[in-house]
């Protein structure tokens, strides 16, 4: 290999490192080391001047790698790499060392930090030797989009799609599209009919020419990587149908918690406890009543119903208070003369429009009992005819006394969970879920939408409890996103991942079940397994596993970290 | 003059790197003894770079990732799990003591976690003493 | 220098023999070695002796076969005095090219050594205190002995070498390979190992390859094997994966695992660990306990890894405590 030339620049920042590190006998230190050709100190090798000594010098000195001993590369890598490239040289030549996070302001003893400084700098020195020239490449993006489930989230997103005439294929499990929003009859707060945003929005999608409707199916496989999937979806029938498609947006919603868990509620005992969906299918027949037939005069609605408690699950579900307070408005609407008290927590009234329609609520004259978390009431018969009503007996905090509310319906505020089948779902995406079985989002604040599968979204209450706007909002988010890539036509692929040496591979398929981006496939008739560098994202795992030495995590050999690890010592 | 340990850290991208990097914006002071080897991922960290740091006469070895469940990569930290209870094993066979060879979890946030793993495994390294790798080397060719 | 018979030495360090047989084990191409070469030196098979050797002049030997460690000064010495009186100096056999077997005494010290073979153990006369020593004087005579090593060394810790042979023994097909492209000059670059495919086992077995998921090790005899699946699937280590082919998979074909002799592909430095990051990446489990007990399966895992190879590791040998 012919002798490298490299340059050390040490970057005083200021006094944020001089003021610990002795960057003179840093540099001093440098070109004492082999193959540096020039070696300097400036104050801010980040600004415009810093970055133009480093371009100049590598044309000056005819640099072919550049080391840079100065703040974290979590900071400044790609700023350098920049410089580096200006300067002629391919940009994945640069090693920098982080003489300032992880040095100058953590230690106290400048004779230590500067030993240290120098060692790190010695193990770039040593490690930038083996960099090879790295290219980002691309590869064609196909314009058609998976959606699974076809609930509120799952036709937004099909319809904002196909509206901007690209092809989908909505795959749903159901006999029919709608999800949860379809067994509902008002939405809060507003009062706004269920039924008639369902039917505008199936009524589009099932005549839509650009969305291909799968009914009673299921996503049972799915290759390939961002721009170019390969599901495969089984049909109604039990055919497979295989598709190709350049984005997948996961919206498989929720199911509700199972109430009988709560025992004390006695959901499944007494006849007259009933869920918040079984409310809906009476609320959309027109008709409240007891199970006995007769018409209710009490109506008690108790919220968090194995939501925000120690026991079931520690989060809210988000939507139940509002909705806890729909009943209320359209049980006194459908019974004038009935008490209804709502049994609550907290009244998280979040969303616009929602405070107005709490106070709205209050006004009808419904009770507020409210209740301490992990301190549920207890629901039991009044007396021993299971048609004489019931009796709710709880603390109310406001007034801190024992009361016994009489009624003839209870209605259970049932919280969200995750859907019995998302870790199957899960998996099949390649995505991740959180400790609560909510799939997890690229970024809990600045991407919402995205997985760090790339490719893969997620919308709607599969990612968490949420409401109606929401999951449009999210559906929406998704879809705009994965327009933006089609209109760019080409995914950039990072010039940083892993590869198999094929004049090394024996086909061992050590490697394929390892990684978590699916990026390995093995060819049966070469009989050698190979990395889709698309999918893949680096992580190493393959490399660290194989046994032949056969596959090259780029960007981070076994050359290079050996050479770091001599280097450092 | 004093023993000073010489310790190698392997540290990930997306949790440990940027904790420590946390300690340093938080200032947090910690022993200078660890000297960090960046990798994406934990999943990348070979059982032969541990066998190659000690080889070379590090005093100790430190791996930090993300905690379980939380691995950028999704499950990179498990797979470091199980090659460094494999690791363990054999370098228990090979005499070196079991506090110089140390996985840890440190997430993103978790600046003062970092420095407080490194000086304890400073201290703890320092009282072990310093690696008799080259020592027992230079004896063994001595012999001959 | 026309129709001059290739000189060649055949050499043992600490070796069992093996290597021999399998030169020998090419049955009646040895004989047509024996047309072409002049054997100078085969301790086990022919009558050379050491002053021979010294009497040569350097590079008086085309060729020289290593095989065996070099676990004593005798060793040692006649590996240097082959180096210098031979053109080319092959480590042939696992034992010269990695350390072989003998290099497990790494894992133990010179005092265990001659304490459990003369001081303690059972079939010794009891009372016995003589421990064997490179210097001893009896009726007025002296008498010097090799000295035993702290720990055993492959030959290039030793010598310059210029090819490996690999194998535990090496094939016999391989060893008519090698000595062909020796005797007509067809070599590759030096420091090349010959005779043995750049690419793993996994390669040339015939064995059917899937998923590698596996929640549970086996000793060969403790479960009836598939004999068209992969071991290592079946849970059987077998170091095949991570270990160079061209022996034939005699092994596996046996439905014996790969012991890995044939030592490491060319990209590894270290086969063991190459082997242990394998193992454990394909351990079925995410649960630390689960993970304990799973390889707990494995009675020896240094054993396992590194059969062949501890004076070849990044480690070398055990430290003493």
């Amino acid at each position: 290999m012919a002798e490298e030339r490299i340059g050390v620049f040490v970057c005083n920042c200021g006094t944020n490192i001089a003021k610990m590190v002795d960057g003179a006998a840093v540099v001093k230190a440098a070109t004492e080391m082999p193959g540096v050709e020039v070696a300097c100190a400036y104050k801010y090798m980040c600004s415009n001047p810093g970055q133009e000594l480093i371009t100049r010098d590598i044309r000056d000195h005819g640099l072919s790698r550049v080391v840079v001993a100065a703040c974290s590369p979590r900071m400044h890598e790609g700023t350098f790499r920049k410089a580096v490239e200006r300067g002629g040289i391919n940009p994945y030549f640069l090693e920098m060392a982080n003489i300032r996070e992880q040095c100058s302001w953590v230690h106290d003893d400048p004779a230590a930090a500067t030993e240290k400084a120098t060692a790190l700098t010695r193990a770039s020195v040593q490690r930038v030797t083996h960099h090879q020239p790295l290219e980002k490449r691309s590869v064609p993006m196909c314009p058609a989009t998976l959606v699974i489930g076809g609930g509120i989230a799952g036709l937004t997103a099909a319809l904002e799609l196909a509206d901007a005439d690209q092809q989908v294929y909505l795959v749903e499990r159901q006999a029919q599209l709608g999800g949860n929003v379809a067994r509902l009859d008002l939405t809060a707060p507003y009062l706004d009919s269920a039924r008639d945003l369902l039917r505008d929005r199936v009524t589009r999608v099932t005549r839509h020419p650009g969305i291909q409707v799968l009914l009673e199916s299921q996503v049972v496989g799915l290759q390939g990587f961002v721009g170019n999937f390969r599901p495969t979806v089984k049909i109604g029938t039990g055919e497979l149908l295989h598709l190709e498609v350049g984005s997948v947006v996961v919206c498989t919603g929720y199911q509700e918690f199972d109430a009988t868990r709560v025992r004390q509620y006695g959901y499944g005992r007494l006849p007259d406890v009933i869920t918040s969906f079984e409310l809906e299918a009476m609320l959309r027949r027109g008709k409240v009543e007891t199970r006995a037939g007769k018409t209710p005069r009490h109506v008690a609605v108790v919220h968090c119903v194995g939501s925000r408690s120690r026991e079931f699950h520690p989060y809210c579900s988000r939507v139940c208070c509002m909705t806890g307070l729909k009943y209320a408005n359209e049980i006194k609407s459908a019974i004038p003369e009935a008490y209804v008290s709502n049994l609550y927590v907290d009244m998280s009234a979040f969303g616009k429009g929602c405070e107005d329609f709490y106070k709205r609520t209050a006004e009808a004259r419904t009770i507020f009992l409210m209740y301490e978390k992990n301190q549920a009431p207890e629901i039991r018969l009044a007396g021993t005819d299971p048609e004489g009503g019931m009796l709710i007996a709880m603390k109310e905090r406001l007034s801190g006394e024992e009361i016994e509310i009489p009624s003839d319906l209870v209605v259970l505020m049932v919280g969200m969970e995750p859907r019995r089948d998302s870790d199957e779902v899960a998996r099949l995406v390649n995505i991740s879920r959180d400790k609560d079985g909510w799939f997890i989002e690229s970024h809990p604040k600045l991407d919402p939408v995205a997985t760090t599968t790339d490719g893969v979204f997620i919308a709607g209450a599969c990612q968490a409890p949420k409401d109606i706007p929401d999951s449009v909002a999210q559906a929406r988010a998704a879809a705009a996103r994965i327009l933006a890539k089609i209109h760019q036509g080409m995914i950039a692929v990072d010039a940083v991942y892993a590869e198999v040496l094929e004049a090394h591979c024996s086909g061992c398929r050590v490697c394929n079940e390892l990684c978590p981006y699916t990026a390995i496939e093995y060819d049966e008739v070469a009989r050698r397994s190979h990395i889709i560098s698309a999918a893949c994202k680096a992580c190493g795992c393959c490399a660290a596993a194989c046994p032949s030495g056969a596959i090259q995590a780029r960007h981070f050999t076994d050359q290079q970290i050996f050479a770091q690890i001599e280097g450092v010592l | 003059m004093a023993f000073e340990p010489r310790i190698v850290g392997f540290l990930c991208n997306w949790c440990s790197y940027t904790g420590a990097d946390l300690a340093g914006t938080s200032r947090i002071k910690y022993a200078p003894n660890v000297r960090v080897i960046r990798v994406m991922c934990t999943a990348r960290i070979e059982p032969t770079f541990v066998l190659k740091a000690l080889s070379e006469g590090a005093d100790g070895a430190l791996i930090c990732g993300c905690h379980p469940g939380d691995c950028h990569y999704v499950e990179g930290n498990y797979k470091t799990m199980r090659r460094f209870a494999a690791l363990k094993r054999v370098l228990r066979t090979y005499g070196i003591e079991e506090e110089r060879v140390r996985l840890e979890w440190v997430s993103a946030s978790e600046g003062a976690r970092f420095a407080e793993i490194v000086n304890d495994m400073t201290e703890r390294t320092r009282k072990l003493g310093p690696s008799r790798v080259k020592v027992q080397r230079a004896a063994d060719t001595a012999a001959r | 220098m026309a129709d001059r018979k290739l000189q060649i030495a055949i050499y043992w360090g600490a070796a069992c023999g093996g290597c021999d047989v399998a030169i020998l084990d090419t049955n009646e191409f040895i004989l047509d070695v024996a047309a072409l070469a002049d054997i100078r030196l085969w301790p086990i098979a022919t009558d050379g002796k050491y002053r021979d050797v010294e009497a040569m002049a350097d590079e008086e030997l085309d060729l020289t076969l290593f095989h065996g460690a070099v676990r004593n000064s005798e060793n040692e010495k006649i590996a240097r005095m082959l180096r210098a009186k031979s053109k080319l100096l092959v480590a042939f056999g696992s034992c010269a090219h990695l350390g072989g077997i003998p290099g497990l005494a790494n894992l133990v010290d010179l005092d265990q050594i001659l304490e459990t073979a003369y001081l303690s153990n059972p079939s010794l006369e009891p009372g016995n205190v003589t421990v064997p020593s490179s210097h001893s004087e009896a009726n007025g005579h002296a008498l010097e002995i090799p000295r035993l090593y702290p720990r055993a060394y492959k030959l290039d810790q030793i010598v310059d070498v210029d090819y490996y042979v690999p194998g535990c023994p090496p094939a016999p097909a391989q060893v008519k390979g090698v000595l062909l492209a020796i005797a007509t000059g067809a070599l590759p670059a030096k420091g090349s190992v010959v005779g043995a495919s750049d690419r793993a086992m996994c390669d040339e077995c015939g064995r059917h390859k899937s998923e590698k998921l596996v929640k549970q090790f086996f000793r060969p005899w403790q479960i009836i094997q598939d004999p068209d699946e992969c071991l290592l699937e079946q849970g059987i280590p077998c170091v095949g994966s991570a270990t160079r082919s061209g022996c034939g998979v005699r092994c596996p074909n046996s439905g014996m695992p790969c012991r890995g002799c044939y030592g490491p592909l060319p990209n590894v430095k270290d086969q063991g660990a190459r082997f242990l990051s394998a193992l454990a990446s394909i351990i079925d489990s995410r649960d630390p306990e689960e993970i304990e007990m799973i390889l707990d399966g494995i009675p020896d895992l240094m054993g396992l890894a590194y059969r062949f190879g501890l004076p070849a590791s990044l480690l070398q040998r055990r430290l003493p405590s």
